[in-house]
């Protein structure tokens, strides 16, 4: 169970959702990386929906739907349904 | 520095924004109805029209071109934009450069929607591959919700309630009662914002804009009596997204705005900012300039209390959003004021006005920013 960032081939700089080209240092080669977790930074709650943008260590936020109460600040687990991140609150 | 123009904007118009537009209205006869309307306000002839921007959301699959055509006219000169809220001011970019060059001598620029209900859905799910991509199945339900998050952190980092944002939203409806062209133009009081029904919490309904029917139009001509442009500048994808959004790319572009126009934002009689939300609205005076101490409820307050000459026409949040003609909104508002054609809303002795654009959600929020100085003639 994971989500997944695009981390580039020549630096490491990790991207959400997806570039052409590194922003750091330009290169076109990316590979996909799993992210279990991140950090809830802001949730809006859509009544049916909730969304949120998710914070992970390698640094990209991710707007991913939330499951579950969501908490300001609380870790939570990521996941995926096709492209779009899901937070597991 | 880059060389000031010689272009000038000779003239502006706009049809009346309608949430109920009359049956078999289209976009492009509401662009052709801002065609006609800036023809008949600057008297230039259709035949002397030699060059022509379009922006608009729902010409599609028709181009600039297609109008053109069906408008009669033969353009030396000829733009698409799609970019949005910045569109207005993207357009006078590049016409002014091609009225400097000799490209053209006399440019129309119209920019305006129609939306039926598919329209919207579709723009709002597939405004672009990312959106369409990893936004739209969430389902993120259009940008509300992305702004409700950017809202509720700028409430968070100033210290600002719904009050305050009130205050905007208030001082525009007093100014859009004074625009025959608006959609709202039935004063609003604090409790009637604040007792609006919500969107998305913190938004109520009065922080979003209605969509509405309607297009807008300039003339610019290579030289004669006209509204001059002191400076312009753009700054887009100023962070890659990965900013918090309540900085646009205005704060950097700024200080040379300010230098190239030979004015600062004490001098601006009329200041017209993009307002698609009223956090957005907040987020570029500040960046401008106009908050000083960085305290945006005194500032707020302020607007309010003191009839600041922001948004004057009622801007979007008033006289509603049509689509990219919310990229130009701004600058007709500005041209009428500089030119005492502003009816009962008219700022006296009106000399300076500056004007932004934002917009292009790609992501998070807006990636695009630019902004304008104008002087009277």
């Amino acid at each position: 169970m994971s989500a997944r960032i695009f981390v580039c081939e020549s630096c490491g700089r990790a991207v959400f959702p997806h570039r052409l080209l590194c922003p750091e240092c330009g290169g076109a080669a990316f590979r996909d990386e799993p992210v279990e977790s991140g950090t809830l930074e802001d949730f809006a709650d859509r009544g049916e929906v909730r969304i949120g943008v998710v914070r992970v260590a390698a640094g990209p936020l991710l707007i991913a739907r939330i499951e579950g109460p969501p908490q300001r600040g609380a870790t939570v687990a990521l996941d995926e349904d096709g492209a779009v991140p899901v937070a597991r609150a | 520095m880059p060389e000031r123009t010689q272009a000038v904007i000779v003239g502006a118009a706009e049809t009346p924004y309608s949430r109920h537009p009359p049956e078999g209205t289209t976009t492009e006869s509401v662009l052709a109805d801002a065609f006609l309307r800036v023809l008949e306000a600057t008297g230039v002839r259709r035949e002397e029209v030699d060059g022509l921007g379009v922006a608009s959301f729902t010409l599609k699959p028709d181009r600039a071109i297609d109008l053109a055509w069906k408008l009669g006219v033969r353009p030396r000169w000829l733009m698409d934009d799609g970019n949005g809220g910045v569109s207005g001011i993207q357009m006078i970019q590049h016409a002014m450069r091609a009225l400097d060059a000799g490209d053209a001598t006399t440019v129309v620029l119209v920019s305006g929607d129609h939306f039926t209900r598919d329209d919207f859905k579709t723009l709002v799910d597939e405004y672009n591959q990312t959106t369409a991509r990893y936004l739209a199945r969430i389902p993120h339900g259009g940008p509300n919700a992305l702004f409700a998050m950017l809202t509720r952190r700028q409430m968070e980092e100033h210290g600002l309630g719904r009050a305050d944002y009130g205050r905007l939203a208030v001082a525009q409806r007093r100014w859009a009662s004074m625009n025959p062209n608006a959609a709202f133009r039935t004063p609003l009081t604090i409790d009637e914002y604040l007792n609006a029904p919500p969107v998305v919490e913190p938004l109520h309904r009065l922080d979003c804009v209605p969509v509405v029917t309607g297009a807008d139009a300039l003339v610019l001509r290579v030289e004669g009596p006209g509204v001059r442009i002191r400076a312009l500048r753009a700054l887009h994808n100023v962070d890659g997204q990965e900013g918090t959004g309540l900085r646009t790319g205005i704060a950097d572009i700024a200080d040379e705005l300010w230098r190239d126009a030979d004015a600062g934002p004490a001098d601006m009689d009329v200041i017209s900012v993009y307002d698609d939300y009223p956090a957005m609205a907040v987020a570029q005076l500040n960046d401008l300039g106009f908050v000083g101490d960085g305290d945006l409820g005194g500032f707020l307050r302020r607007v309010d209390d003191e009839r600041l000459p922001v948004n004057t026409s009622g801007g979007q949040l008033s006289a509603g959003q049509a689509g990219t003609a919310g990229g130009m909104i701004g600058l007709v508002e500005s041209v009428l004021q500089l030119q005492g054609r502003a009816g009962e809303r008219q700022i006296e002795e009106a000399r300076l006005a500056v004007a932004t654009g934002y917009g292009m959600v790609l992501y998070r929020y807006g990636a695009c920013a630019n902004a304008i100085v104008l002087e009277r003639p």
